[in-house]
């Protein structure tokens, strides 16, 4: 037996137009995707930022992904090992008390030349000073769930000589 | 025209049956185990489908008999065939869950017994890969794995950061590497050679660029290429191998170590006898002084969203470092 669809209008539920709000919602979701944009491709010849004003700082502020990048680099240039959960006066990069001023710029000059033999200014790629400036900047808000979210996260991440991943 | 491309696309299927990155070339115990229950479930599946269409045929062929009155006539003939059916239904599933069993047990064979073991940990996007010599110490490399033919390698698989998975498929079957997790895998390599893995998890941006060189040899081969991975960089020869020395202390060593040297990082790969592998970050470009000089310069472009940042240098400390590097035997 073959069934044949009787010949006649298509159903109403086929050609329903889609409704009003479906438009808006798609790109408010679409939207947040460019919040991690990757710029893929050879790194752009990178030098420091010029202020606190500098028009390429929220291509890193603003990028959830340069921030992550930079708290990945946090762990592995050893960072944490002063600055770590708990720690007290200037090193305590969570409060909000910046003693050399909470702008890019001051905070980016802060980490590359006040290290002194740490000398990260030589040590540690421009790009990567960029990164870092971004997570330093953002970690005032990160509340403590996603502290110890991230902590978590990184548990098996290299941390320099305290490596604590599979052993 | 037609039958050239009937004939190229055969070939396209047909190459990847052999090979060095093939199931269907097995080259160790735990391969020729998952090679053997394919061609079972090959030839099984292969026989029931010849059955159904057997049956379908002997269904459009035979006649019906006759309707008597209302009721559904008795069909001896039917009734036949379908206990024939169920019989053969039940035989093929039997056979196969005793072949499932039987290479589930050859896979898990040398379980009980010593064996050498190897840590292998997957990062975004490259292998850490850990020997446990005689003595007991760890040595490390990275992104080729040897293995001694004819013995039971164990390889402790963990992650780093996201999940991967680890797949030499001539050599044995796949394993997720989970974070926070060890998963254990029996390497029993019978025949030598260079294969290829491939991480068989979607890890990012750059999965496709995360390959496995692995290599199988003689014991002894084995053996002394454990030894000379376990000892120290060699001093640099020359002034410039030096310079590039003393170039790399600064803006490497933070991440990568080069054993014997203050260099001590672990964020990267080892690259105490990089240049004894066969490849440069994992398997993305082959081992040669430019193709070193063109990752330093810039690893995003190579291997975009990898990282290992692009670190700014003269070129003359580029050309030293480049040739520092190639000293790393
Ligand atoms: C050896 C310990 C040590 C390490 C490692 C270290 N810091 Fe610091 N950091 C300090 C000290 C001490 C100061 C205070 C400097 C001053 O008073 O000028 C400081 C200051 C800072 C400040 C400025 C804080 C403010 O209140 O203005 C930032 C930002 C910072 N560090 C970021 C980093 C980053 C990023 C890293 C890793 C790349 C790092 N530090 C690694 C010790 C360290
Ligand atoms: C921020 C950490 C970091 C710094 C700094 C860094 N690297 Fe890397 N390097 C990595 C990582 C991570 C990889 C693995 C990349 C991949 O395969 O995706 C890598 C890979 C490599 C490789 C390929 C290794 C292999 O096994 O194939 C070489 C060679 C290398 N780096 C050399 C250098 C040199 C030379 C410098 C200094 C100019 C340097 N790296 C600075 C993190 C770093
Ligand atoms: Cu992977």
């Amino acid at each position: 037996m073959i069934f044949v669809r009787p010949p006649g209008p298509v159903s109403p539920a086929l050609t329903r137009r889609a409704p009003c709000w479906a438009a808006p919602l798609l790109v408010a979701v679409l939207g947040g995707c460019s919040s991690e944009a990757r710029q893929l491709g050879p790194t752009a010849p990178q030098t420091r930022p010029i202020s606190n004003a500098d028009p390429r700082i929220p291509a890193y502020q603003a990028n959830v992904y340069q921030v992550a990048q930079g708290g990945r680099y946090f762990g592995w240039y050893g960072c944490g090992g002063c600055h770590a959960e708990g720690a007290t006066g200037v090193l305590n990069l969570g409060d909000t008390q910046w003693k050399h001023g909470d702008g890019f710029a001051d905070l980016f000059t802060a980490i590359a030349d006040r290290h002194g033999r740490l000398a990260y200014d030589r040590r540690v790629p421009v790009e990567v000073l960029w990164q870092l400036t971004a997570f330093v900047r953002d970690l005032p808000a990160h509340k403590a769930e996603k502290r110890m979210r991230t902590a978590r996260d990184q548990k098996a991440e290299p941390q320099g000589a305290t490596w604590s991943g599979p052993q | 025209m037609k039958r050239l491309l009937r004939v190229s696309l055969l070939c396209v299927f047909v190459s990847g049956c052999g090979g060095i990155q093939s199931p269907l070339a097995p080259a160790g115990d735990q391969a020729a185990a998952l090679h053997g229950l394919l061609l079972l479930m090959v030839a099984v599946c292969g026989v029931i489908y010849l059955l159904v269409l057997g049956g379908l045929a002997w269904s459009l062929w035979r006649r019906r008999p006759a309707a008597a009155g209302d009721n559904e006539p008795s069909d001896a003939a039917l009734g036949r065939g379908l206990g024939v059916t169920a019989g053969v239904i039940v035989a093929g599933l039997t056979v196969l869950i005793v072949g499932s069993f039987l290479a589930d047990r050859a896979l898990f064979a040398t379980r009980a017994q010593p064996a050498m073991e190897v840590r292998v940990t997957g990062h975004q996007w490259w292998w850490r890969i850990e020997y446990r010599d005689a003595a007991g110490r760890w040595i490390e490399t990275a992104n080729e794995l040897h293995l001694p033919l004819g013995r039971t390698t164990r390889v402790l698989l963990g992650s780093a950061d996201v999940i991967h998975s680890f797949w030499v498929p001539n050599v044995a079957g796949k394993i997720d590497m989970i974070p926070g997790r060890r998963n254990l895998l029996d390497l029993t390599p019978r025949r030598a050679g260079w294969y290829r893995g491939q991480c068989a998890e979607f890890c990012g941006a750059q999965h496709a660029h995360m390959a496995l060189d692995v290599k199988v040899e003689d014991a002894t081969t084995f053996d002394s290429w454990l030894a000379e991975q376990g000892r120290p960089a060699a001093a640099p020869a020359g002034p410039r191998a030096a310079q590039g020395a003393a170039v790399f202390a600064g803006p490497c060593g933070i991440c990568h170590a080069v054993r014997g040297t203050p260099a001590a990082g672990r964020a990267g790969p080892d690259l105490t006898h990089l240049a004894s592998r066969r490849s440069i970050a994992a398997g993305t470009l082959p081992m040669s002084r430019g193709g070193l000089q063109g990752w330093i310069a810039q690893p995003q472009a190579l291997k975009p969203g990898t990282s290992m940042p692009a670190v700014p240098l003269r070129p003359a400390d580029a050309d030293a470092l480049s040739s520092y590097l190639t000293t790393l035997r």
